[in-house]
């Protein structure tokens, strides 16, 4: 036998000339440029307008972030892909072993299946990588227009969509192993996708433990990201799912191995699996990757914050559904437990959407305990939140100093951005395919 | 005892689908640079037991010794290869990629390219992706594929299936050259024709079961005792099973 080096060598040149013969890897890149394209087109267009373009009036646009005025959604095309192409790819590259029979070739050299998997994997990243030309080309086109790039922000939105991808890879990598058909395994994944949508669509009605777990679908993750937080628990709970659902892949493409025993190893990776994201969800370090702070308060007012060492408690009366609830989480608690990982948060309510408990006389209190001193606020806004703690903690408010982010307008339109997503993208893939299809034979 | 010859035996292998006993305690001896021929009418366990024997399908009892020991998974993927039938493998690559893969991935015997090559009539396909070739040319190239694995066992799945009567007589010529080379041949064969023309011993199988085992003449001493007509294989076959 070969060295195992080389022996892994062949099976990713095998895996790569699989992945290029794949029509469904060649579909996913023509229809990354379009995708990526009406995203960005029209994410430049509308940041275009609040900046002054076209008449309207300048000045609108004067904090505008190009995270959330452009990378958030000319990516979001790439969550599209995942959810709905990759899969198919991870699972024709996972699947067509088993269905041409070359498995039960590949099988009796005694390479560990982990490193078959991984093969796998690494090729599939790699052809996703080479997807991600497509807002590549977004991001070489917004400079060009002479746009601002704040390439921290822009690395964070990047490694969001690499580690979606990745999900993805390894939970289609798990089906295809695990069933005997590519159609079940299709099913089986967008089943798996759809149901991180129901625990999203839950946890907005009813809060609580569903909120804690939604944090951790790829949706909510990806949605940090796009805001340029970077959460380290987000992040270990996302890589030990790649890692869970990679090894399940390899657990059951042994096909040598009796089921239980299969059924057996996929339960303790599952075991442990779940240990170690319940391990994961104690993390609290992150770091707000934005240009414009949008995930932090001001720095002289996480100075002021630090000071407070007494423990913080806050009881918001406000049902899951109820917009002042959202603000306040969002736009104050997200950036308040960065600063003071114990502060506690429990919500109070009878109902999801708390219309009917608007004449309850507590219904909307936020009451803030600091080391046994109480006091109840109604404000859900960053400022009203931190002026109750800074009196409740005896603290005055801090001045605030002048380097605040005054955004990036930009007012061009998308120049040649169609020509490039709609007609050479599409045009250059279809040249490859072309070429990669010559050299093969 | 084993004879000096025995390189491999199996024993006692077992496997049922729930209530379905495809193989039972079927056991045998391989040795060393034989033809062995594994008889035996559609399904009765022919491809069982090459799955089982060859780490491709689990076995719910049995073993493969050498000597009195039992091979351990990684000395049993270094002696044996098992090459299925009905397979497509990596259907888009030209026959000579899967050449290549074979000597490079599994690290196959690169000495005998040529000769493997020229024997099976493959030069002319070298270039065809193989899911275009029919199903003769895919069987020898699959041939191609398993002759050049390292392992010393070969375990082939009906290899004549597909091929017509001259293509037959030339593969069964090419697989008694290598073995007389060294390299040892377990063939599932359905065709007892096929098979008394180019295997050196049987191993009869039916209904799951071993009924019999040894030279045409160990096999037609057997069947005399139950009435068998001659000493012709199929008229063997038929006593013994």
């Amino acid at each position: 036998m070969r060295s195992p080096r080389s022996a892994f060598r062949w099976l990713v040149n095998k895996e790569w000339r699989e992945l290029v013969a794949s029509r469904s890897w060649w579909v996913l890149l023509v229809a990354m440029g379009p995708l990526v394209g009406v995203s960005f087109i029209s994410a430049v267009r509308t940041y275009g307008e609040a900046s002054g373009l076209n008449g309207t009036s300048a000045g609108v646009g004067e904090a505008f972030s190009p995270l959330i005025g452009i990378w958030a959604p000319t990516f979001s095309a790439c969550e599209l892909a995942a959810a709905f192409l990759l899969p198919f790819v991870a699972i024709r590259l996972v699947s067509g072993d088993r269905q041409s029979g070359a498995l039960k070739l590949e099988l009796q050299h005694p390479m560990p299946a982990f490193a078959r998997v991984g093969a796998k994997a690494l090729v599939l990243a790699a052809g996703w990588f080479i997807a991600f030309a497509a807002p590549l080309a977004a991001i070489l086109l917004w400079k060009s227009y002479g746009g601002s790039v704040y390439p921290p922000e822009l690395a964070t939105v990047a490694m969001g969509h690499v580690l979606n991808a990745g999900l993805t890879i390894a939970l289609a990598a798990a089906m295809a192993s695990l069933t005997e058909h590519p159609s079940t395994a299709a099913i089986l994944t967008l089943g798996v996708t759809v149901g991180t949508w129901i625990i999203n669509f839950i946890a907005a009605v009813n809060g609580g433990v569903w909120e804690r777990a939604a944090g951790y679908t790829p949706t909510a993750m990806v949605a940090e990201f796009q805001h340029g937080l970077v959460r380290l628990d987000v992040t270990l709970v996302a890589l030990t799912l790649i890692a869970a659902g990679l090894t399940f892949a390899a657990i059951w493409m042994r096909l040598g191995m009796t089921v239980r025993r299969r059924a057996y190893e996929s339960i303790a990776v599952g075991a442990l699996a779940a240990a170690a994201i319940f391990a994961c969800a104690f993390v609290t370090a992150s770091w707000d990757t934005s240009e414009s702070r949008s995930n932090s308060f001001s720095e002289p007012e996480e100075d002021a914050l630090r000071q407070i060492r007494l423990p913080l408690r806050i009881e918001a009366h406000l049902a899951p559904e109820d917009p002042r609830r959202f603000d306040l989480e969002h736009r104050a608690i997200v950036k308040l437990r960065r600063v003071m990982p114990k502060v506690q948060v429990d919500y109070v309510s009878a109902t999801s959407i708390g219309l009917f408990e608007q004449t309850s006389a507590h219904y909307g209190e936020i009451w803030y305990d600091l080391g046994g001193k109480k006091v109840m606020s109604r404000s859900t806004t960053a400022d009203g939140v931190l002026e109750t703690i800074y009196s409740l903690a005896g603290i005055s408010p801090p001045i605030e100093k002048d380097d605040v982010f005054r955004g990036h307008p930009l007012a061009v339109p998308p120049k040649g951005a169609a020509t490039v997503f709609y007609g050479i993208w599409p045009a250059a893939i279809v040249a490859g395919l072309f070429f990669a299809r010559r050299r093969r034979v | 005892m084993l004879s000096r010859f025995d390189v491999l035996r199996v024993t006692t292998f077992t496997k049922r689908y729930g209530n379905l006993t495809a193989l039972s305690d079927v056991s045998f001896s391989i040795r060393q640079g034989e033809v062995l021929g594994l008889i035996g009418p559609n399904g009765s366990g022919k491809t069982t037991l090459f799955e089982c024997l060859g780490g491709v399908l689990p076995a719910d009892g049995g073993a493969l010794l050498r000597g009195d020991r039992p091979l351990t998974s990684g000395e049993r993927v270094a002696s044996v290869f098992y090459l299925p039938d009905s397979i497509v493998p990596w259907p888009t690559e030209p026959v000579r990629w899967a050449i290549d893969f074979t000597i490079g991935f599994f690290g196959g015997r690169s000495e005998i390219r040529g000769e493997v090559v020229q024997r099976l009539g493959l030069e002319p396909l070298l270039d065809s992706p193989i899911w275009t070739l029919s199903k003769g040319q895919r069987k020898r190239a699959l041939l191609a594929i398993g002759l050049l694995m390292p392992q010393p066992v070969l375990m082939a799945d009906e290899p004549f299936e597909g091929l017509d009567l001259r293509q037959t007589r030339e593969v069964a010529l090419a697989l008694r050259a290598f073995a007389g080379a060294g390299r040892t041949m377990v063939l599932s064969i359905h065709q007892i024709s096929d098979a008394a023309r180019v295997c050196d011993r049987f191993v009869l199988l039916s209904g799951g079961r071993a009924c019999g085992e040894g030279t045409l003449e160990e096999l037609s001493a057997l069947a005399a005792p139950r009435g068998a007509a001659s000493s012709n294989l199929e008229d063997i076959f038929l006593a013994l099973t």
